[in-house]
């Protein structure tokens, strides 16, 4: 079996090979559901992506996984622009599992509109072209006097129309071509305008079903009580208190999995409702070895990474020049960031139905194929007898790239002759989840005497990622947490980064932005302390090292991308005229800034912060500003809904989150210790955009890496520095 | 277990569940009423909140038992075809991006507004600050509650 493993690059990848040409789902081999014969006729669908009935009602097929990003909006836009037809009598509806490429579901690294954007095009393209090929025929005269036009054919001699509906078995009959063209921009009637999501008016009336959600005839439910230690086992258990109670159905136990997932020995009350199982658990009585976990402490993490950045790093990411000879004033730094917990409302859950050597899943999958692979390799069952079907998800923010829920709940089907759903109830999700690991930065410059930024130098040490899904021989030590492992967008002559992996016996995993975040508050307030230590502005300080600077490529993820600095400086720029950034301000009124590139999405990003301070380490939010340039907007009002998210995303991470740990077990339970910024907490926000022709790019996590050193670039304007996050480690509070 | 009778959007219906079992799961596991979400179990979220006689409650703190002859209204049967004040302002300003929080925000204001025509922002801030929205929404819920304050008040 090939190893399972996944990373952003793959997402790349899997992105270049889609819009590589002209592969679209029909040209699958195996896929029958997509081979139309001209006798078959009910109705038309040319790809993957889509079906026209004879009623001429088009389904659009989302292939990417929503949890909130709007990709259910903003694909079916793209095809619906090349198709001609109004988006609002569309269906729309999720890829079933399986009728696309290996890949091509996978949902995260805000790749899915870049992934998708040619494709589609293609996709609606195409079908358009067959149905107009169609009406040319019926009506004797050639494709060029036709025209396509909100779902009908138009003769344009005789000015006769046709339906989509009436032309699809005819369309279906006609070989598919082989190139079509594709609208020019200035032509698009859909793309660029704002559209409501299409499953808005499901959402308002509690008709969405999530995985949580799903029912299936005669389903049951389980609650786990897991190891809570990572890695120890389970010893014991007595169910005996349990056995007057008429809906517990069942008490199992099953044995923990290592890499890629980190499933925990449990134990499993199955039970005919959720109530029940998740109170019968609470009265089995387990014995655990947690032996393991003695000694695991954030505390002296910490102190552990903060000890690792002293010496040269494990392995150097990134190498410019030679900051060795850069001969200057040094000047220092060091930021911490917590372990953080993805929290998503919807907790973690998953249905399996084990019915002997098939199983067939119910659930919600950024990366739907690694689960199925997963689940093909740990339990031997064969490809053609897994079934998945997928749902929506009430959040992900990279927290269903991983999928323990899935291997949890086919341990406890296969010991059960009905559909089980697993049922992770808020203390479960908030312990036991894949944390966005913690880390300690050094950050080092070298200056010369008229304050010119010689030299650049960043050491990472922290809990990696990749070990914990690849295993200590990961190759990707660098890339998932090491991020830095490009030239940034500042010119700076001598840069070196480098990553050190300091074992931490706790599940980790992607969290939206993940190392860009990571990276980019520690850049972005040692940047802002070098231009206070120089006595420079700060948004002055950024523009000169950025002036003039032209595009070049980097090496991101094995992919070559574009650097673009003058686009950095573009929303910068942008982010500062907004929040008045030379305005007088009031007394007490202090402003911070900080930029970012999310070049693997094509995407730059800033936020300009208007703090009042109130008294020491205190202070009040009184505006913030997003500036975002992705490129070509499918739709803007998406795309703000998505930036104003990413605030409140950011506020909770600078603000409040933090998962601590001791003795190897999570120390907090749920939104009372691991809290979110609440309503009261909201400050004004506003959103702007660089009108951009250029290739759209991605949005669902290209707002949020700035939102935190922008607010503690804010307090240090004020003469306060924080350095490390949560803010209110060091006494920081707000009203 | 007992059999038990509630009303839920004008409905009656009769269940055989444990009296001690929050209304939540009887909504959600027996009546398949999944619109009202579980979030957190410990009124810590807002997504499992319903109307109670017309105010919001945390459903995940209420024993069914305690519930019966009064009236319950889910997201289902806030209005019959989501012509609700606050889900035609919910959707004007297209507030929800996963949407799982967004039935108990929806019911968190409506249980406001049944009391109060003209909440203050005050009040708002009070009463919203029970729901959690991990995608962010909030400056859009503001927006919509006041949209659908100024319709009830036409």
């Amino acid at each position: 079996m090939k190893k399972t493993s996944i990373d952003r690059r793959r997402f790349i990848k899997l992105g270049s090979l889609a819009s590589g040409g002209l592969v679209i789902g029909f040209s699958l081999p195996g896929q029958s559901l997509f081979t139309q014969t001209p006798f078959d006729c009910e109705y038309f669908q040319p790809s993957a992506y889509l079906r026209i009935d004879k009623k001429g009602k088009v389904t659009i097929f989302v292939a990417k996984q929503e949890s909130g990003q709007g990709v259910d909006t903003a694909l079916p836009m793209i095809l619906a622009e090349e198709l001609d037809v109004d988006l609002r009598d569309v269906n729309v509806e999720i890829a079933p599992y399986g009728t696309l490429k290996e890949g091509e579901h996978d949902t995260g690294g805000s790749q899915s509109v870049m992934q998708m954007y040619d494709v589609l095009r293609k996709a609606g393209a195409t079908a358009k072209a067959m149905i107009i090929s169609a009406a040319a025929k019926h009506w004797g005269v050639k494709p060029e006097i036709c025209a396509a036009d909100n779902g009908t054919v138009v003769n344009t001699a005789n000015m006769a129309r046709l339906n989509y509906g009436d032309l699809v078995c005819d369309a279906a009959a006609l070989p598919v071509p082989a190139e079509v063209g594709l609208k020019s921009p200035k032509d698009f009637k859909l793309i660029g305008k704002t559209e409501k999501r299409t499953g808005l008016k499901n959402i308002l009336t509690g008709k969405t079903k999530y995985g949580l959600d799903t029912k299936v005839p005669g389903m049951v439910y389980a609650a786990v009580l897991r190891c809570p230690v990572q890695d120890g086992k389970l010893i014991s258990f007595d169910d005996s208190a349990l056995k007057d109670m008429k809906d517990v159905l069942k008490v199992v136990s099953y044995k923990g999995t290592a890499a890629p997932m980190h499933v925990r020995d449990g134990v499993a009350v199955i039970a005919t409702n959720s109530w029940t199982a998740l109170k019968a658990r609470d009265l089995v009585r387990v014995q655990w070895d947690i032996t393991v976990g003695k000694g695991v402490n954030t505390d002296s993490l910490f102190k552990a990474l903060e000890e690792r950045t002293k010496s040269k790093p494990q392995i150097q990411v990134f190498d410019k020049g030679n900051v060795d000879k850069a001969q200057g004033e040094t000047f220092t730094a060091q930021y911490s960031e917590p372990f953080l917990a993805h929290a998503t409302i919807e907790p973690m859950n998953c249905i399996a139905a084990v019915n002997g050597d098939k199983v067939e899943l119910w659930g919600g999958f950024q990366l739907p194929d690694w689960a199925v692979n997963t689940i093909i390799k740990e339990f031997g069952y064969k490809k053609e007898n897994v079934k998945l079907n997928l749902t929506l998800m009430g959040g992900g923010f990279g927290r269903r790239l991983h999928f323990e829920p899935a291997l949890e709940v086919v341990k406890i089907a296969q010991q059960f002759d009905k559909p089980v759903q697993v049922i992770w109830d808020r203390v479960d999700d908030t312990r036991f989840d894949a944390f966005r690991p913690a880390s300690v930065h050094k950050l080092e410059a070298k200056l010369d005497k008229n304050g010119k930024l010689l030299a650049w130098q960043h050491h990472i040490a922290g809990p990696s990622i990749s070990i914990m899904t690849e295993g200590p021989d990961t190759k990707n030590l660098a890339e998932n947490l090491g991020g830095a492992d490009k030239d940034f967008w500042y010119d700076v002559p001598n840069v070196r980064t480098g990553f050190s992996s300091v074992n931490f016996n706790i599940n980790r995993g992607w969290l939206r932005a993940v190392e860009i975040c990571v990276n980019t508050f520690a850049v972005e307030s040692f940047i802002d302390e070098i231009a206070l230590h120089l006595k420079k502005d700060p948004l002055a300080y950024r523009l000169s090292l950025l002036e003039g600077r032209p595009a070049f490529d980097v090496r991101q993820y094995g992919t070559i991308v574009k650097q673009e600095p003058q686009r950095i400086a573009g929303v910068l720029k942008l982010a500062a005229e907004k929040i008045g950034w030379t305005d007088k301000r009031e007394p007490n009124h202090f402003v911070g800034i900080a930029t970012h590139s999310f070049i693997f999405a094509r995407a730059y990003a800033a936020h300009a912060i208007e703090i009042e301070v109130t008294g020491d380490k205190k202070f009040r939010i009184k505006k913030i500003v997003g500036a975002i340039d992705c490129g070509l907007v499918i739709n803007p009002d998406g795309l703000r809904n998505q930036m104003e998210g990413a605030i409140v995303f950011g506020l909770s991470q600078v603000l409040k989150g933090e998962i601590t740990v001791q003795d190897g077990k999570v120390a907090e339970d749920g939104f009372y210790s691991y809290e979110l910024l609440r309503f009261d907490e909201m400050p004004p926000v506003e959103i702007y955009t660089v009108d951009s022709k250029e290739e759209p790019g991605g949005v669902g996590e290209v707002g949020l890496p700035t939102v935190s050193p922008a607010l503690c670039n804010a307090l240090a304007a004020a003469g306060m520095r924080p350095r490390n996050l949560p803010i209110r480690k060091d006494g920081y509070s707000w009203s | 277990m007992a059999s038990i009778t509630l009303n839920v959007n004008n409905k009656e219906y009769t269940v055989d569940a444990d009296p001690d079992m929050p209304l939540l799961w009887v909504l959600r596991d027996k009546l398949e009423l999944t619109g009202t979400k579980y979030g957190c179990g410990v009124a810590s979220c807002g997504a499992c909140m319903v109307l109670l006689d017309g105010a919001a409650v945390y459903s995940c703190q209420r024993a069914v038992a305690t519930c019966v002859k009064k009236k319950i209204t889910t997201i289902e049967g806030l209005s019959e075809d989501g012509t609700h004040p606050l889900q035609k302002a919910w959707e004007k300003v297209g507030v929800p991006q996963c949407g799982y929080c967004q039935s108990g925000q929806i019911i968190a204001a409506a249980g406001m507004l049944n009391k109060y025509k003209r909440p203050t922002e005050e009040m708002i801030d009070q009463v919203m600050s029970s729901n959690l929205c991990r995608c962010g929404t909030y400056h859009r819920i503001r927006e919509a509650i006041h949209i659908a304050i100024e319709e009830i008040n036409k």
